[in-house]
Order: C-alpha cells, then structure tokens, then sequence
C-alpha cells in the first residue's frame, strides 16, 4: 500500500499541470457551450428549426450528437457532449500510455519494479491516478453546464457520462499499452480507438429514427458500439439515466482484467506484439535528411493515411446510408430535406464538407508531427550526428518540412480516394462525387498553417514546440470547426485556419481564404528556415 | 567442488528465450551470504538477463531461481524489501530533479526509513559521489543518472545488492569511491554483492569469487585463486647472453618466446617457485613476473571469438594490458 502510495503521488506531481489543464479545459467548454448557446440560439423555437434542420440532413449530426428535444439543456448536450467525450478518451489514453508503455520503453518502470512496488503497484497507481482525474472531469463538467444554468440533476448525469467514457478510455490505453512496445505505438492506437468511437456514434446518430415532429432521434446500432454513444445513451437532462454507464465501466473492466492477465505472464518491457527487428543494411534510398525524416515518419504517415482513407469510406457509405432513408422519414424532415436540395446542395455534398473538415484535422496533425519530430529528435540526441554531417540546419529543417506538406497531401489525397470509391460503389452520381477532390484541396492550406507556425515556435522557443503545436491544434480545431455550432464570435472563430478553409459548393469555390493562407504560411517557413541557421542544435 | 554454506542466490538449469533465441541455455549460479560474486561475460552473453530474472522483472522459460530462499518472480514485493539493485542504463523522469528521483526509489523500496538518518546518509553519498541532486532529470549526463542509481542502491541497508554493470558512465575517481563503498557494506553490514561486469579490473578489485558467463551459461567459475592456479604466470627478463636451453626443457615452462631482446614465458601459476632456483643460476637481470589475472582467464574463454587461435591471444592480451600490474622480483 506504501508503494502504491507513493507511486500515486508521483503522478500527480508528473502530471499536476496537464491534469489541471485538461480537468479545467473540459470543464470550462461545457460552460461556454451552455454560455454561447444560449446567446446564439436564444428560445425552444430556434432550437427546434435548428434540430429539424439537423434531423433532415443528418449529415450535421455526424459532428454534432443525438437530437433529444429543442429545451437548452438538452440541446446544449446534443451540441457538446460527443467533442467532451473525445476529449476525456484522448486525455485518459494519453495518461494510460504515459505511466504504462512509455515508462516501461524509457527502462525507467524496470527501476521502479526493482523496489518493493515491484510489477502491480505501478499499474494500482496509473488505475487510481486516472479514476481520480476522470472524477475531476466529472465534476468540472457538471460545474461547467450547472454554472451555465443548466439543471443540476441532469448536469450530474452529464459530468459523470463525460468521465465514464474517459474511464472506459483509461483501460483502452493501458490495453494498447500491453499490445505495443513503443508508446508511440500505444498512443496511436488508442487515439485512432478514440476517433473510431466518436466516428461509429456519429453513424449510428445520423442513420436513426426520427420523431414525428423531428426534433428528437434514436440512435441506430452503431452508436451502441461506441463508448462515447453509450454516454449519449444517458440521456442527460431529458431521460437522466444512469444505466447506460455501466457499459463504459464494464468495458474498462474488461480491459482491466486482460491487462492483468498478460501482465501475470509477460517481463516488464515486454510487449504481446514483440517489436520487429530491423533491417541489417539501410535501404539505398536513405541517403539524405528527408530520406531519414521519411524513414522515421513512415509509420505514422500510414497510420494516418489509414484514418484519412476510413474516413473518405465513411463519408461515402453514410451518404448512401442516408439518401436510403429518406422514404422512412416523417413529414417534416422530408419537405425540409426537399427544400434543402433544392437550394442545389446535396445531402452528399454536404456530408462530404462536413467529414473533409475532420480529414483535414487528421492531414494537419500529420504534418505536424513531422515538426515534432525534430524537437524529438533534438532532445534525444539524434539530431546532433545528423546535423554535424554534411547536413546544414537549414536543409535539416527544410527536409523535415517538405515531408511534412508530402504527408499532408497523401493523407488528404487518400480521404479523397476513399470517398470516391464509396460514392462511386453505392451508385451515388450527383455531381459530390467529383467535388471530392477539389473538397480535399480545400483543406490543404489549413494543415500547411499547423507545419509553418509550430517550424516557427521550434525555432525560436524549441522547449515549447511539443505542448504549444498540440495546443495549437486543438484551439484551431475548437474555434473553427466546433466555433459555430457553439456559436462563438466571428472575430474569435476567425484566428483558426479552419475557419479560412475554402468550401466547394454547386456554384463553386472561393479560394481567396486558401490563398491568404498559402502565402502566411510561405512567409512562415521562409523565417523559421533562415532563423534556424541562427539558432544551436542541442537538447536544452 | 565448492560446499555451499549458504546459497543467497542459487539457480539450476535456468532458461530464458526471446522467440528462437536462447538468452540462458542452462544457467548454474551459486552466490553465498557475505561475498561479492563477480559476474562476467561480453555484451549478450546473457548477464542482464540473468539479473533481470533474479530481479523478477522478467520469468524464466525453465528451471529453477532462489533469492534469499524465496521465489524472484512469485514473491518479488517482498524480496525487494531485502533487495537493492542498479540497472546498466538509467533513465530519469525529465521534470523530475535527480534528489526527487533518489527519494521516490528509497521510499519504494521501504517505506519506513528513518527520516532523519536517510537525509544524513542521502547528503553524504552526494557529496562523495560529488552529485548535485537539485537538476531536473532531462539535464544529467550519463555519468549523473548513473549516480541516481549508485546513491539510491546504498543509501539503504540491504541484504544483497544485484549490481548490473553499475560504473558504465562513471569517471576513474567516482569508480574508486564506488569501489570503496561496495567494500564498506560487505564489511560493515556483511552484504552479499553479485556484481556483473565486463570491466575486468573493477571485478579482480572487488570480487571473491567470479562465475564466468557466455551464450547463457557458465563456463567457469569459482575463487580468484582457485582460477589464478589454473592460469600461468607471465615471467620474462632481459635476454643479454642467457642460454634458455634448460628453460625450454622444463615441463613446467610453456611458450618460450625470444623477442625485442627479452625472453619471455609462461609458469603454471602454483609452481612458479620451482623456477625461480633456476633463474637464479641463470643470473637474469631486468626479472619481471606478473601475476595471472581475470583477463587472460577471460580471453581464454572467449579468445577464439576475439583472435582465433586462444592460447596466444590469452597470452598476448594479459601482457600488454597488465604490465603495471606486474611485479619486479630480484632473483
């Protein structure tokens, strides 16, 4: 119990500033969504068009969450909960592989387990550690949404579903972290578990039934596979069911138990899928700097051009699963859908905005990460053998950046792929089916933005680069694609690339937010790539 | 050969694989209360492996580990308690300071120290390791996060201490303090020490008794002396006019070689003074002898993978690295 103890208040002291910030990033969402709804879509009326609109083109709801009534406490649910979800995931994903997998892969959980806390104590503290953080985030949404006003009961189911599904979340990552040997491993798995869960509710949210007055839905099975539909399945506000929870809690207790099943079994480091070895002799094409950041990046640009392709192959088959549900649908929804496409815009094309915009967050975090890989490959020492070779800063720094616009473009390219083989398959030949590509050259500009500006930060403040290009992301992401359904300010909504992403329409696109953003980010590296032969290589 | 008094480590027929790799094909190792056991082999031989076992981090394939009488993976929580270990390779928490490092290892491995005695014993060891403890962890050198380990391992009392090539990193003069301190614990607390390494000067320093391993078993094993008699010493003297012929017959004589004016050979090491008579008649002048040491033993059991054939590489190895060792005796 001592070592248990003590482990645990290592973790807090490791992570008391990300718990902190992500308990109160959480929390204070769920009060400016409440806050921001309620100015933008002020009475029950508005907030029923809105959910009839949603309702008649479902393919809002693939973003959004299960339409249960226009009052504002369970609008404000339907509107937030599904984005808290995907938050609490990622944050307890994060936090299972950071105590797990990565303290095994830095030799230092083999410390650890050589003192009397020995092989379980550190597992009994990570479990406690994020019990106690997904309570945190409970509490703080509940706070959040109650401050908002909200109904107090309700705001309680709310806070608890969001940190239920961040706890079935916990034992997901610590399952991944039993399968992989390199956190980076553990963290993409999960991570992509986390975009999967929220994608199947999606699914399930948008291909349900729907009331007779069209402001109330029930989900389809999909959502019933998906940890972040179960916490919709709550009801909160409306139903207030608790029952639903037990399904997260079972699954984390199911991950739990195989945990420790292999954990009995395996060495400390071990993993179940044993790392590959490698390869004696280098290929011959790994001659150069952007060879290396290709060859180092390789496994994450698949991964990532795995979840742009699923994504493209979802957007088709739920514009078919849709279009297919039309003749079930109530009165209203059909005379709204009707009028919908006769503004000339199709539910396909309208799907295809919606999802390209989350492609497009997938090809910016892509490209992304090859930024942070220079910072990682500073601080763990690599960078400096390559750098003293014939290898000048400038060209290092370059290499990793053009890798970075390559990957943004094949993982914008296989979205696009997967989208028309879809569309193409289920017989859709509206005129969506040829705007995919010119949809995925849209949100170009936007993920060039996330290699330009974290370049920058590197160069100038390289101990920052990590935390603030995340944060960067994740704040683009809030304000621009999340901004308007929470109904934020213009001005505010506008410092997100996003919000400057061009949009195909039947008319056309208009590129001039493209363009504008092309040349920042030109601007941007041209600095980063001429400061940066200004600037040491080392790890400080 | 050996009666084992009582066996603080005793392994039979161990086996660890990774897949088709055998890391421990058959491991014997015996290590007795109050010994520092010097534990030898190359790189892959299957040393950390070994002590991982020991240290319940990783289970064998097959055969049989005990630590203190107990099981090293079945009753690792308590076994740790007696137990205090240093990893090869050490790594820190980055935002983590090195003395936050060394409290949070101490306080897992027992709980209820002393606080007042641990702080003084905490400060002392940082001073003779010259250790600043206040720097984060991402800012230590390999030599520092090497003392982490070092202070944390000896800090407290422990009954037996797995050291797994513990001065990696360290400068001669931190090697000497640690060398001192492994010393004080054996004699003052009566520790057992098994000591892996392949730092042959470090082991010949220390330890009583060494096993030697390679491809995962051991191949030779047992007291410094007991393995020295089975070595020869070198002994070699200026060449001037001396006839070696009554030399060369002796049978005791092995390896007489004539170069840069100096004759050279080796003695089986237990009758070295039935020679040395006859080189007094000789009248040799410039005399050197120089003692068997772990070097040659070791080359001679790993000679063939360094410069086939063994015997001359044992023979070649043990003279250039070890002349200071030798010493010059008058006839």
């Amino acid at each position: 119990m001592d070592a248990l103890w003590t482990l645990y208040r290592q973790r807090l002291r490791r992570d008391r500033w990300q718990v902190i910030v992500w308990v109160l990033s959480i929390g204070m969402l769920a009060l400016f969504a409440v806050a921001a709804i309620a100015k933008t879509f002020g009475d029950d009326a508005t907030r029923a068009q809105v959910l009839q609109l949603a309702t008649a083109a479902p393919a809002i709801l693939v973003l959004r969450g299960l339409p249960r009534g226009p009052a504002l406490d369970s609008f404000t649910f339907f509107e937030i909960f599904a984005f808290l979800g995907v938050l609490a995931g990622l944050m307890n994903t994060f936090m299972a592989v950071r105590h797990t997998r990565a303290e095994e892969e830095s030799g230092r959980a083999e410390i650890i387990s050589a003192t009397a806390a020995g092989r379980w104590a550190p597992l009994g503290a990570t479990v406690l550690h994020g019990a106690v953080a997904n309570v945190l985030v409970s509490v703080a949404t509940a706070l959040g949404f109650m401050a908002g006003g909200l109904d107090p009961a309700g705001s309680l189911v709310a806070g608890f579903a969001t940190g239920a599904v961040g706890f079935a979340f916990l034992g997901v990552g610590l399952l991944a972290s039993e399968f992989l040997s390199t956190s980076r491993g553990a963290n993409g798995i999960s991570s992509a578990l986390v975009m999967i869960a929220y994608l199947l509710r999606g699914f399930g949210d948008a291909t349900g039934q729907v009331s007779s007055d069209g402001t109330t839905m029930t989900a389809a099975w999909p959502s019933w596979i998906s940890p972040i539909g179960w916490g919709q399945q709550t009801f909160a506000y409306t139903g207030n069911r608790w029952w639903p929870l037990l399904l997260p809690l079972a699954l984390w207790a199911v991950c739990a138990a195989v945990v420790v099943a292999i954990m009995a079994r395996r060495d400390v480091g071990a993993s179940v899928l044993a790392g590959r070895s490698g390869r004696a002799d280098a290929r011959p094409w790994l001659r150069g700097s952007f060879s290396l950041a290709l060859r180092l990046q390789q496994g994450a640009i698949i991964g990532w051009c795995i979840g742009g392709f699923a994504t493209g192959l979802l957007t088709g088959s739920l514009g078919s699963a849709i279009q297919s549900s039309i003749t079930s649908n109530p009165q209203i929804t059909a005379v709204l859908r009707g009028m919908i496409e006769a503004q000339g815009t199709s539910m396909t094309q309208l799907l295809v905005a919606a999802l390209f915009e989350v492609a497009g967050i997938l090809a910016a975090a892509c490209g992304l990460q090859a930024v942070l890989r220079l910072r990682q490959e500073e601080v763990a020492g690599t960078a400096e053998p390559v750098v003293s070779e014939s290898v000048g800063r400038m060209r290092w720094l370059g290499s990793f950046l053009g890798l970075g616009a390559v990957s943004v473009v094949l993982v914008m390219a296989f979205t696009a792929l997967g989208a028309w083989v879809s569309l193409t398959a289920s017989g859709d030949t509206s005129s969506a089916v040829g705007d995919v590509w010119q949809t995925a050259v849209d949100q170009l500009p936007a993920a060039l933005i996330y290699l330009a500006l974290p370049a920058a930060v590197f160069v100038v403040w390289p101990r920052a680069t990590i935390p603030a290009g995340w944060a960067l992301l994740g704040v683009g992401v809030v304000l621009g694609i999340y901004g308007g359904m929470l109904g934020l300010d213009q001005k505010l909504r506008d410092l997100s690339p996003f919000t400057h992403s061009p949009v195909t329409t039947s008319i056309g696109t208009d590129w001039s937010g493209g363009f504008w953003m092309l040349g920042i980010a030109a601007v941007i590296t041209a600095f980063s790539l001429v400061a940066v032969r200004r600037r040491e290589v080392g790890t400080a | 050969m050996f009666v084992i008094m009582d066996a603080v480590i005793q392994t039979i027929d161990l086996h660890k694989n990774f897949g088709r790799v055998k890391a421990l094909d058959g491991l014997d190792l015996e290590v007795n209360a109050g010994e520092i056991h010097g534990f030898l082999g190359p790189n892959g031989a299957g040393k950390t492996t070994t002590l991982r076992i020991l240290l319940g981090l990783a289970r064998a394939s097959s055969g049989s580990a005990t630590v203190l009488g107990r099981h090293p993976w079945a009753d690792a929580v308590e076994l740790h308690r007696r137990v205090a270990s240093i990893p090869g390779d050490v790594s820190l928490w980055p935002n983590l300071s090195g003395g936050e490092a060394i409290d949070l290892l101490s306080r897992l491995r027992d709980g209820s120290v002393d606080q007042a005695t641990y702080k003084k014993r905490k400060h002392h060891l940082c001073e003779l390791f010259d250790f600043d403890p206040s720097k984060k962890g991402r800012a230590y050198s390999k030599g520092n996060r090497q003392k982490v380990a070092l202070i944390a391992a000896l800090v407290m009392d422990a009954e037996l201490y797995l050291l797994d090539e513990p001065t990696s990193g360290l400068d001669p003069l931190m090697e000497a303090v640690f060398t001192r301190e492994i010393r004080r614990i054996v004699h003052e607390n009566g520790a057992t020490v098994l000591l892996s390494s392949h730092i042959l000067s470090e082991v010949e320093q220390l330890a009583d008794r060494v096993s030697i391993i390679r491809a995962g078993r051991i191949v030779d094993g047992g007291t410094l002396d007991a393995l020295r008699h089975l070595t020869r010493t070198e002994i070699s003297f200026a060449q001037d006019s001396v006839d070696t012929h009554a030399l060369d017959t002796l049978p005791l004589v092995h390896d007489l070689t004539v170069a840069d004016g100096r004759v050279k050979f080796g003695a089986e090491s237990d009758r070295v003074h039935e020679v040395l008579p006859l080189l007094g008649t000789l009248g040799v002048k410039g005399l050197l002898v120089a003692p068997p040491s772990l070097e040659e033993l070791f080359l001679r059991h790993y000679g063939d993978t360094v410069a086939p054939p063994a015997p001359q590489a044992a023979d070649d190895g043990g003279t250039h690295h070890r002349r200071h060792r030798a010493a010059a005796a008058g006839a």
